[in-house]
């Protein structure tokens, strides 16, 4: 995936799209943007930033798993977890470099006491509790030929989604011409989400 | 209080430092707790095996299976526990839990005789000896791999140092000593084999200091913010408390002031004093290390 | 605890019998962007954009995408409710009890029948601006009725009395966006059109994006660097309320210093050239009346419509009918002199090089007499736009921050031409099949441009004859207003009472609108609602408004409705520029869950039974200007699909009714270059020179002068300048921060904090419920950041919040995001979060426009901490 920076408002969409399209509890994010500030007033700027799981190449969430719960998969290097296999350690969160893997500790209903809304009865409660939780770049839907939800309905089009091994695609010319970089290159774990700079 | 948990998340989330909570607070204490234990555990196991103490590795065991206990307590899915076999490969904690097992199945293999006469094997049967050999083997296991644990999560820069399973190991040591001297002074044995094994334990506690010391200073002058900002909260932030108390206080200061005697002369008292303070340090040492780690904050390198 | 859901079989369960993906509309803000609603089983799971559609492009914001938590809140009302406590106030529990919609239906139409009998006046209807499907039916329920007294409340008053009112005279349009396809500068003026909020919030922000990519410059002018700022080339930090300093110094820079300006197009396309005499008004023909201009060709003085445009002289003093006269332009230019970069910097607080520099920019960006071939046809280029709305215009001073902003685009020829400041969709030449709908500008006599479409009955332009005043809001007498703050204000009773106003407002039918939290303090606008006698209210949930209610109506929410025009008219939430004329509605997809009723059914079922029905017919058939044969029968009750059939067979033809747009979700056809920039083929003229407004004030004079009111003779000049708020004059010690909001990306005014997905993302926000406050003042001021601060007023008035100590903010600011601070137990989610800006305002005539009665939303305050309170 590859994100331009340079179109992206910080809108929330990505993050509310994904919550609407798996239906997460809540403090689960698998989606999120990040806002700072760089410099001093007034030459001061507001930079947004949307994360989300970077499908590592080498990712170190697999590599810390115990039960092989956390994998890729073979056909599009996705990386996934197997919720019937997850025992809920949490090494991966401490693995993961990129803060994108949430422990979906107990059952967590978004009006609190009023309980489950007829959507969560629906969408949310197919959640596991007790395990962890985050991206797989909507496979579903990409299987079924859609773009994630997340790229399908960012209202800026800041992002894209294709095949980085292929370097004709969409997304391998962005990257090139625009210089796109991949956060924490030090970690080594090769990110499959770039960044194109403001 | 399912609220307040969920009130924080979006606090830390907010933060430009998050720390990491699941592994020390919440169900997350289990498992600080349970590392402790198995930790001690291994370190009694060696030290008992070496001063052929049996009472010492009966604790240990004892000890290693309340530790097993708090493991499946912290885990979010503990019924599918036995999965965490699978993936020795890359996982240290896969290698941990296979080390646990081991030691308890050895252990429980190579005690029973020794604990009840009318064991369908004996003390010096095949089984017995299969038994030690596998408890040794889980009990190096356990003593190794906690550290790696901690320096093979990227995302928590203050626990990547090369310098933790070492430091592991040591804590190990250390505990082991401490219970092995709480063991003797239970059993009554002569304060002579205490002092002794005081020797060893001062010896072993200073490796400790000395490798706290680097470890500190290596993240508090390494390049990332994320470490630095770990021992800001040990040393003046959210854990300080047990850092100061727990690890300077009850771990170092209280033992040093009765070693040197200060307090009172070395009586069998003293000695299970100092071990006891030595063990209760050992486990907030390992409580606000693990509570001092801060995430890897999410930036741009254009900054 | 670890078992498997009841839900987690859903994926093995057989095919769900029920799945379906229907086409709608959102209704979380305004902008009415194009929705598919996924329903499987009864529920709806999930809410996408339509990629048919021409309005959001099949792309949502997070609020759009989050409709569902809203749709399935708890909390939604379900039944009628009764209070049976008859005291009303702030934290007083009504006593709500549970009656029947008859009940109900009938002690209203018992109301509205005496009231009727009585002086159809005395009610007021009032409605939410974020739900657009309530204008029709609301308007057309007091039109019926016979009551002139329809408000928004905070709508309109703190985002349109200027902003509307400049967009409709200028521009034939309720709001102004670049041509983002075409525009290479755009220079916002406390807007965030295509970055958070706005007209067509969602569509634009793609337009917006494209245009950055494509290499579009944008300069924010802007107390705070949120949302637009964020993403501009460069970042215009001012003083609050200083916009008309900057753009008025600008105009000079461009006229005066560079002598850049478009006369071509003032000549042909503005009032530029017409004479002024001394009085300052126009010389005009003895014949025909029409005013002169100087026709350097023929050299004597004849009327517009007579000389051609190039020949029109637009400077140089004349002498004609025995009067020394000059062009309005002429006039025009010395004024700006006064206009110093210098004394802009004064002002503003922007260098004098920074405003010199930005005028410059926007000379040359504009290209002035280049042109552009667009699909075949050849048209002026322009490509550099000023573009303001809620911030530059919420202020004393807004018609003239407004008006010198446009200045702007008038002075270099880019309104409404490619690349320039558009109109929303001006002119409409209608489906290919029907042409309808058909609207363009027209000229009046003095060949000023009317707007060929509005969003109310009462056009911007012409001016209204000032006349003692038949509505409560006061809008008859001070005819440049359009929402009044005179419903609610303290002073209400006074002015009422002053201007003769023969009947006092008894019955009020309120649509959504929380005016509790979206006008000023609470406690004015609760004195001004415990006055009504009987109060009904349409809504969703228990709002901090419903505590003074008498009797709340369970609403359908936008996915239980229906509405056949939700972007229309065009000129509101249509995005602009060239592409598609797009058509949507909005259709339920899924019936209520308990007893609520759609409101539009509710208000033809209480015209009934009010015995109004056939008046409520004729309006309806007027506001939604339905042709034979699918006018309204006076004498039989239509319920809203019918009405909806009505609308779309008589714009699209008898195949294409409810029914066929249930299906297809939305009509489109493209749009054409004639339509889009319609400017260059209408010949209609703007004023650059308001030549009525010291008449205006002159006959509102000879009203309000017996009465004591003296209308201020600089808020009634011709051409614009800068005039101070009460928040520039304070001097007093300590007072001396200035307090002003912002919308956040991810909130609706006060609706959406009860939603708990951006409720969620609101709270992981650095600044949406926070006070934001510079860095370096704050710290002068000993805060530390997360601390909770208090604001306080000079009046008394208090706040309190957590401050965000930030660069992004201008030194003397205090930026609050939203309409956040709900205190209503009937919306937990919302109650307690964020900080409740307006409890800062007074609303009163002393903070109110005198031109166009526009409440001043800048307010001074002092800083200090405050004891620990729920953030
Ligand atoms: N501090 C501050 N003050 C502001 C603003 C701001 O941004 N900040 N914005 C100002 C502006 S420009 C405006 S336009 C006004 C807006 O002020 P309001 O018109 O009061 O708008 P909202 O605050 O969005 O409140 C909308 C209400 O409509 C209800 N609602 C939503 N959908 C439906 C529906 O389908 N049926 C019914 N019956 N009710 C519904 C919601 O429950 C909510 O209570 O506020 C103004 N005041
Ligand atoms: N997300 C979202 N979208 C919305 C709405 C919403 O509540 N949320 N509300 C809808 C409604 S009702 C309206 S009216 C529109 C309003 O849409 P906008 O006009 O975009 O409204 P604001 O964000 O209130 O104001 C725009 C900018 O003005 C700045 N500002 C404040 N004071 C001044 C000033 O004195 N001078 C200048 N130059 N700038 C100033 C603010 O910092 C802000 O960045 O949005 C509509 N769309
Ligand atoms: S949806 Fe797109 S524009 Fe909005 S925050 Fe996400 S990436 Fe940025
Ligand atoms: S971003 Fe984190 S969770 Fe995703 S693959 Fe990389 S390490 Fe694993
Ligand atoms: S929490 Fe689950 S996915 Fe993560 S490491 Fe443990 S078993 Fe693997
Ligand atoms: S790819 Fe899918 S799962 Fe991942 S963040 Fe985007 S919407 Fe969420
Ligand atoms: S801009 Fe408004 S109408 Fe469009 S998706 Fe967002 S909330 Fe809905
Ligand atoms: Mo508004």
């Amino acid at each position: 995936m590859v994100i331009d920076l340079k179109r992206c408002i910080g809108c929330y969409g990505c993050q509310l799209s994904c919550k609407a399209e798996h239906g997460t509890p809540p403090g689960v994010l698998f989606a999120r943007v990040l806002k700072r500030e760089e410099g001093q007033y007034p030459t001061v700027r507001q930079i947004f930033l949307p994360v989300l799981c970077n499908h590592c190449e080498d990712a170190p969430c697999i590599d810390v798993c115990p039960t092989g719960a956390s994998f890729r998969w073979e056909e599009d290097g996705i990386v996934d977890i197997d919720h019937d296999k997850c025992v809920g350690c949490r090494a991966c969160m401490m693995g993961c470099p990129y803060n994108n893997r949430y422990f979906n500790e107990e059952r967590l209903d978004y009006f609190h006491d009023a309980g489950a809304t007829p959507y969560e009865e629906a969408r949310t409660m197919r959640h596991q509790d007790g395990v962890v939780m985050k991206c797989n770049f909507c496979r579903d839907r990409v299987r079924a030929g859609k773009e994630p939800a997340c790229v399908a309905n960012c209202p800026t089009v800041a992002r894209y989604f294709g095949d980085l091994d292929d370097p004709t695609s969409e997304v391998s010319r962005l990257i090139k011409e625009r210089d796109g970089f991949t956060l924490h290159p030090e970690v080594g774990t090769g990110p499959a989400v770039y960044y194109l700079p403001q | 209080m399912a609220t307040a948990r969920y009130d924080r998340l979006i606090d830390d989330l907010r933060s430009e430092y998050r720390p990491q909570r699941e592994w020390a607070e919440g169900r997350g204490l289990f498992l600080v707790i349970g590392h402790f234990l198995v930790g001690v555990a291994a370190g009694t196991w060696l030290m008992g095996l070496l001063y052929g103490v049996i009472e010492a590795l009966i604790v240990a065991f004892a000890l290693a299976c309340l530790g097993g206990l708090a493991h499946l307590a912290f885990l979010g899915r503990p019924e599918r526990a036995w999965k965490m076999m699978t993936r020795t490969a890359s996982s240290w904690i896969a290698r941990g839990f296979w080390g646990l097992s081991l030691f308890l199945a050895g252990g429980f293999l190579c005690l029973v005789p020794e604990l009840w006469t009318g064991a369908p094997w004996s003390a010096n049967s095949a089984l017995s000896m299969a038994g030690y050999g596998l408890a040794f083997a889980g009990m190096v296991v356990l003593i190794v791999y906690m550290g790696f644990v901690y320096t093979s999560s990227k995302a928590i820069p203050f626990w990547n140092s090369p310098l933790h399973p070492v430091l592991y190991i040591a804590y190990a040591c250390r505990g082991g000593t401490a219970a092995l001297i709480i063991v003797m002074t239970a059993s009554s044995r002569p304060i002579e084999t205490g002092s002794a094994l005081l020797e060893v334990w001062m010896a072993i506690t200073a490796v400790v200091a000395v490798l706290w010391l680097l470890e500190l200073q290596s993240a508090a002058t390494g390049g990332n913010t994320a470490a630095r900002r770990s021992v800001r909260e040990l040393l003046a932030g959210r854990v300080a408390l047990y850092f100061y108390g727990g690890i300077l206080v009850i771990g170092l200061a209280v033992p040093a002031v009765l070693v040197a005697g200060i307090a009172a002369p070395l009586s069998q008292a003293t000695l299970a004093a100092i071990g006891l303070a030595s063990v209760v340090g050992d486990f907030f040492m390992k409580y606000s290390s693990i509570r001092a780690g801060i995430y890897l904050p999410l930036r741009t390198h254009h900054e | 605890m670890n078992l498997i859901r009841p839900g987690e079989k859903q994926e093995t369960s057989p095919k769900p019998s029920d799945d379906v993906w229907l086409p709608s509309s959102c209704s979380l803000c305004y902008g009415t962007c194009s929705i598919l609603a996924h329903r499987v089983d009864g529920v709806v799971v999930k809410i996408e954009g339509n990629p048919d559609s021409a309005v959001g492009k099949g792309r949502l914001c997070g609020k759009g995408v989050s409709g569902l938590m809203s749709h399935y809140d708890p909390h939604r009302l379900k039944k009628p409710l009764r209070r049976t406590n008859p005291d009303k106030g702030i934290g007083i529990d009504p006593g709500w009890k549970e009656i029947s919609w008859d009940e109900a239906l009938d002690e209203i139409a018992g109301h509205l029948r005496r009231i009727h009998e009585d002086d159809p006046r005395k009610l007021t209807v009032q409605r939410t601006t974020t739900v657009t499907s309530g204008r029709s039916p609301f308007q057309s329920f007091a039109a019926g009725f016979g009551t002139p007294n329809i408000s928004t409340a905070g709508g309109g008053l703190h985002c349109g009395n200027g902003a509307h009112l400049i967009s409709g005279i200028m521009h034939a349009s309720w709001s102004i966006v670049p041509d983002f396809e075409y525009c290479n500068y755009a220079i916002y003026f406390g807007a965030s059109k295509g970055h958070g909020a706005g007209h067509a919030s969602c569509s634009n922000m793609g337009k917006a994006a494209d245009a950055r990519a494509g290499g579009m410059k944008m300069v924010v002018v802007d107390p705070m660097c949120n949302f637009a700022s964020a993403k501009a080339t460069e970042w215009v930090p001012l003083r609050v309320g200083t916009d008309a300093a900057l753009a008025l110094a600008m105009c000079n820079v461009m006229v005066n210093e560079l002598g850049v300006y478009d006369a071509p197009y003032l000549k042909a396309k503005t009032n530029a050239p017409y004479l002024i005499g001394p009085d300052g008004l126009y010389v005009r023909d003895a014949e025909t009346d029409a005013p002169l201009v100087w026709d350097s060709a023929a050299g004597q003085a004849r009327p517009f419509g007579d000389a051609d445009a190039e020949d029109m002289a637009l400077e140089g003093s004349f002498e004609v009918q025995g009067v020394a006269c000059r062009p309005a332009f002429e006039i025009l230019r010395q004024h700006l002199e006064q206009f110093t970069p210098d004394w802009a910097e004064e002002i503003s607080t922007i260098p004098a090089a920074d405003v010199r520099r930005l005028g410059t920019e926007f000379a040359t960006e504009a290209r002035i007499g280049s042109t552009i071939v667009i699909d075949g046809v050849t048209l002026p280029y322009r490509p550099a736009a000023a573009i303001a709305f809620r911030g530059s215009q919420g202020h004393m001073n807004s018609v003239y921050n407004l008006l010198a902003i446009d200045l702007l685009n008038q002075l270099v020829g880019s309104a409404d031409m490619v690349g320039g400041c558009l109109g929303f969709n001006p002119a409409c030449h209608g489906h290919p099949d029907t042409g309808r709908p058909y609207y363009v500008p027209h000229p009046d006599k003095d060949g000023l441009m009317i707007a060929g479409m509005w969003m109310g009955y009462l056009y911007p332009y012409p001016i209204h004859e000032p006349a003692l005043p038949e509505k409560t809001g006061l809008q008859d007498l001070f005819v440049l207003g359009m929402t009044s703050p005179f419903l609610s204000s303290t002073d209400a009773e006074e002015l009422w009472q002053k201007f003769d106003l023969p009947y006092r407002p008894a019955m009020l039918i309120n649509h959504g609108c929380n005016l509790m939290m979206s006008i000023a303090n609470k406690e004015t606008v609760a004195e001004a609602l415990k006055k009504y006698e009987f109060i009904v209210s349409f809504d969703l949930l228990l709002t901090e408004t419903s505590d003074f209610v008498d009797i709340v109506l369970p609403d359908c929410d936008y996915l239980e409705s229906v509405d056949s025009r939700s972007n229309f008219p065009f000129i509101f939430s249509l995005p602009g520029g060239m592409g598609e004329w797009c058509w949507p509605i909005r259709q339920p997809v899924v019936e209520p869950d308990g007893e609520q009723r759609r409101f539009a059914d509710v208000l033809a079922d209480l015209a009934e039974r009010a015995g109004f029905g056939p008046d409520y017919n004729a309006a309806l058939n007027a506001g939604l200007d339905l042709q034979p044969p699918y006018r309204l029968a006076p004498d039989r009750k239509y319920r809203s699909e019918e009405v909806c059939d009505a609308e779309l067979k008589s714009k699209f033809g008898d195949e294409r009714g409810y029914e066929w747009f249930k299906e297809h979700g939305l009509i489109k056809w493209p749009k054409k270059p004639q339509e889009v920039y319609w400017r260059h083929f209408e010949p209609v003229r703007v004023p650059i020179y308001w030549e009525w407004m010291p008449t205006v004030r002159d006959k509102m004079n000879a009203i309000t002068e017996p009465r004591g009111i003296t209308m201020p003779e600089e808020y009634y000049r011709p051409l614009p300048d800068w005039l101070p708020c009460a928040s520039h004059t304070c001097k007093t010690d300590g007072f001396d921060l200035t307090a002003f909001y912002y919308r956040d990306s991810v909130h609706t005014n006060s609706y959406t904090m009860e939603n708990p997905w951006l409720d969620e993302a609101a709270r992981l926000d650095p600044y949406s419920y926070a006070i934001a406050i510079n860095a370096k003042t704050g710290r002068a001021k000993g805060l530390t950041d997360g601390q909770p601060i208090a604001l306080e007023t000079e009046t008394g008035r208090r706040v309190t919040g957590r401050v965000r100590l930030t660069e992004a903010i201008h030194p003397e600011g205090v930026g609050i995001a939203a309409l956040c601070g709900h205190w209503s137990d009937g919306m937990p989610v919302a109650k307690g979060k964020g900080v409740f800006f307006n409890d800062l305002l007074e609303l009163n005539w002393d903070r109110c426009s005198p031109a166009n009665i526009n409440l001043d939303l800048c307010v001074r305050v002092r800083v200090g901490p405050a004891e620990k309170t729920s953030s």
